[in-house]
């Protein structure tokens, strides 16, 4: 049984479910946030953002995160070179977790959304419940690619200030950092209940 | 004065509507520690947390301090050649702004300072208002912000972050560790565990039958 059958909507803030007339939206008793049956423009929404991401994924792989000048040279690193450098010096286990989190997490991130957005607007029938899982856990993952965004600042603030070295943030920072806030906001205007919402033989679950 | 929540159970039978598949079904009574999962997505529904309130207080108000002491002592210092560079949580972003990048500056002193700092701050200030009964006001807008803002909060995305550049800088100079980055790494822990036991949902609740009683009265 769908909430939205019976008219009802459970608030996306404090969970009080309420009375809500198809197509309506209106204020929670409870906690005062507004209320609507499936969040607002959602496909659309989450078609924008993660469109934008996927744009800005270029540059921020292509174009250096960091460069870093000392003693006359000149070395620039892009996210991947930068996995590649931790692995050449002995880390792997962090160069997996720096690999796993700015490589793997955007980009599986985009791929899961898209194919999300897809099957929801072919309304298919299959793996409901894998794909809510899916969308759980894209959802929580997203935060830890900005690991790479605090490295640079943290190497540009240390050595800065020691003078024999400069370390400076590079466009593929900015581009990098557009694609984990657009790809967060993607997952947040999806809403996994539109997975749910052209399945007739809900009654019967 | 114990915390009073009825042992801190929550009696069951109210409808609600599963957040993930809008499943309409009734909540289990459920015992402290226990979790409901929704029938048909096995999403979270409600968990009611081990400790009361008393608890997520006192984790609150560990991290509040740890997070003052983390962001106003030296954070790191680098040994180059007999130079030295002390750097703060702070000069993270201040980096940033300098190289002027000041979109990701911005987005570095959000995501490291000002959300977590904000999190904190709020959740103390909604546990202690119903914890004491003491409708103060602006509690139903903190305690919305609260779950809404929690994404945004990376302090344990930044502390992994630390732990990359000591690598990344291990071969070029020395590296000591601040007393701030003790106290950061200490309130890390005190944040897991007050957000274990801090639940928005059963928070929500014990509001409203406050509020009930108080208007009662």
């Amino acid at each position: 049984m769908r909430a939205r059958d019976f008219h009802l909507a459970g608030c996306r803030t404090c969970g009080l479910l309420q009375r809500l007339p198809a197509g309506a939206n209106g204020h929670c008793p409870r906690c005062g946030s507004r209320v609507r049956q499936r969040k607002l423009e959602s496909i659309q929404l989450t078609w924008v953002f993660l469109l934008t991401a996927m744009i800005a994924y270029l540059p921020a792989n292509l174009y250096p995160v960091m460069t870093v000048v000392s003693l006359g040279r000149t070395q620039s690193d892009t996210i991947i070179s930068g996995v590649y450098y931790l692995l050449l010096h002995g880390d792997w286990p962090l160069a997996l977790i720096v690999f796993v989190a700015s490589v793997l997490v955007p980009l599986v991130k985009i791929v899961a959304l898209t194919y999300l957005l897809l099957t929801v607007q072919r309304r298919s029938p299959l793996r409901r419940a894998q794909r809510t899982r899916l969308y759980r856990l894209i959802e929580m993952i997203g935060r830890w690619s900005m690991v790479d965004i605090f490295v640079v600042a943290l190497l540009a603030a240390l050595v800065h200030a020691g003078a024999l070295a400069t370390i400076l943030p590079g466009p593929g920072a900015l581009a990098f950092t557009a694609v984990v806030i657009l790809s967060m906001l993607a997952a947040l205007s999806f809403d996994p209940r539109l997975i749910w919402d052209h399945e007739e033989s809900y009654a019967a679950t | 004065m114990a915390d009073s929540a009825q042992a801190g159970d929550y009696a069951g039978g109210e409808p609600v509507a599963c957040h993930e598949c809008d499943a309409l079904q009734r909540l289990p009574r459920l015992w402290r520690g226990q979790t409901a999962r929704c029938r048909i997505c096995h999403a979270k529904l409600l968990r009611v947390p081990r400790g009361g309130l008393d608890r997520p207080i006192a984790f609150f108000s560990a991290a509040l301090i740890l997070l003052l002491v983390a962001n106003s002592l030296p954070f790191m210092t680098l040994d180059i050649q007999g130079r030295r560079a002390v750097t703060t949580i702070f000069g993270a972003s201040q980096a940033l702004y300098e190289a002027g990048m000041g979109g990701l500056a911005l987005a570095v002193f959000l995501t490291s300072i000002v959300v977590p700092a904000l999190l904190i701050l709020s959740s103390l200030y909604v546990l202690i208002d119903i914890r004491f009964a003491l409708s103060l006001p602006g509690v139903r807008l903190a305690l919305s912000w609260i779950s809404h803002l929690q994404p945004w909060g990376m302090l344990d995305v930044f502390l992994l972050g630390v732990l990359v550049a000591f690598v990344k800088l291990g071969d070029m100079a020395r590296m000591h560790v601040g007393v701030a980055l003790i106290a950061y790494a200490g309130l890390i822990v005190m944040s897991a565990a007050a957000s274990a036991s801090f639940e928005p949902g059963y928070l929500w609740r014990r509001l409203a039958r406050q509020r009930r009683a108080a208007r009662a009265r």
